[in-house]
């Protein structure tokens, strides 16, 4: 069967698990802009709440992915539903696998890119024509990303490291326009972390536990995200 | 300098203005506080009145001798404007 990466056995289910509270946590932040986008009706907190639903989906996707290969049970509940269309061949098993990677990455890719769009100060940016045509350039860019990862995975988590320095960086920039606000502290300090689990996941061909310390970086991102969002909104 | 108010912040501004008075004010205070024109002050404290923000309430001028108009913060006004400071608090922290 067809994995992107090995991953350490013991691990298996804890990964679910860390991926599943940051989903909830992902939906939460993406909930409350999309309340904030129903008050105001300004464009930017309803594509804000959009990429946070990009990152759920695209988490819940890695999830589903990961539980047909880890459970046994699942994989053969799948098996038996993909059979007629799949002839119970292996290769078209793998090719399940391959879809449901590009899909996850696609999505993924486009959260962090469309987070970036919106940390960017510009506030017309999405209405200039010029931007929509970079953007679509963008999309392009990562549905070949998203296709060649399926080969060399690192490219993936190369990519959206890139996204996510960039990002932190308009966090950054952000925290010095609001006076050194701790809550905009707090945000760049999540999306540093989400950013160090993308560069850790690099190397997971080099030592697998990286893995781990990538879910754990991931994780503590989300965790944090999360202890900002109760500040707010408490 | 800064740019035009949304018609959120606009709103902010009215309550903002009420509730620092103490949650009474005479019409034209308000239009001085929120720096807003007659006619749209008018449309959207109807709005306001119409989402029960606000609350309007007749009072007797011993001086004059007449009634005169006082604008009042309800609870549900209130309500909100706690909610959009949250509002701000996230927009801020996520740079929006």
């Amino acid at each position: 069967m067809y994995q992107l990466f090995f991953t350490p056995q013991w691990f298996h289910g804890y990964d679910l698990i860390f991926e599943g509270i940051s989903l909830i946590i992902a939906l939460l932040i993406a909930g409350y802009s999309w309340k904030v986008y129903r008050m105001s009706k300004e464009n930017k907190y309803g594509y804000f709440a959009f990429a946070f639903l990009l990152v759920a989906f695209g988490l819940g996707l890695k999830m589903f992915t990961y539980s047909v290969l880890y459970i046994e049970n699942l994989r053969e509940a799948m098996a038996t539903t993909l059979r007629p269309v799949m002839g119970g061949t292996l290769e078209l098993a793998d090719l399940f696998y391959r879809a449901a990677f590009f899909l996850q990455m696609l999505v993924m890719l486009g959260a962090w890119l469309l987070t970036f769009f919106i940390s960017q100060k510009s506030r017309q940016r999405l209405h200039n024509y010029y931007e929509v045509s970079q953007m679509t350039l963008f999309v392009y860019l990562i549905l070949l990303i998203s296709f060649v990862s399926n080969f060399k995975y690192s490219v993936f988590y190369l990519t959206s490291a890139v996204i996510l320095g960039l990002t932190v960086l308009n966090y950054f920039k952000n925290y010095l326009n609001t006076n050194h606000n701790r809550n905009a502290f707090l945000v760049m300090l999540s999306f540093m972390l989400i950013l160090f689990s993308n560069i850790t996941f690099i190397f997971v061909f080099l030592w697998e536990s990286m893995y781990v310390v990538g879910e754990a970086f991931l994780l503590l991102g989300f965790l944090l995200l999360l202890y900002t969002y109760r500040r707010v909104t408490n | 300098m800064a740019g035009r108010r949304s018609r959120l912040e606009l709103i902010f501004d009215i309550l903002l203005a009420i509730q620092n008075k103490g949650g009474r004010i005479k019409p034209t205070h308000l239009m001085y506080k929120s720096n807003l024109s007659h006619k749209l002050l008018n449309m959207y404290m109807e709005e306001l009145l119409g989402k029960e923000l606000i609350a309007v309430e007749e009072e007797f001028h011993k001086r004059r001798e007449m009634p005169s108009k006082i604008i009042l913060l309800t609870d549900k006004g209130s309500m909100f404007l706690a909610e959009y400071r949250r509002m701000r608090e996230f927009t801020d922290a996520f740079g929006l």
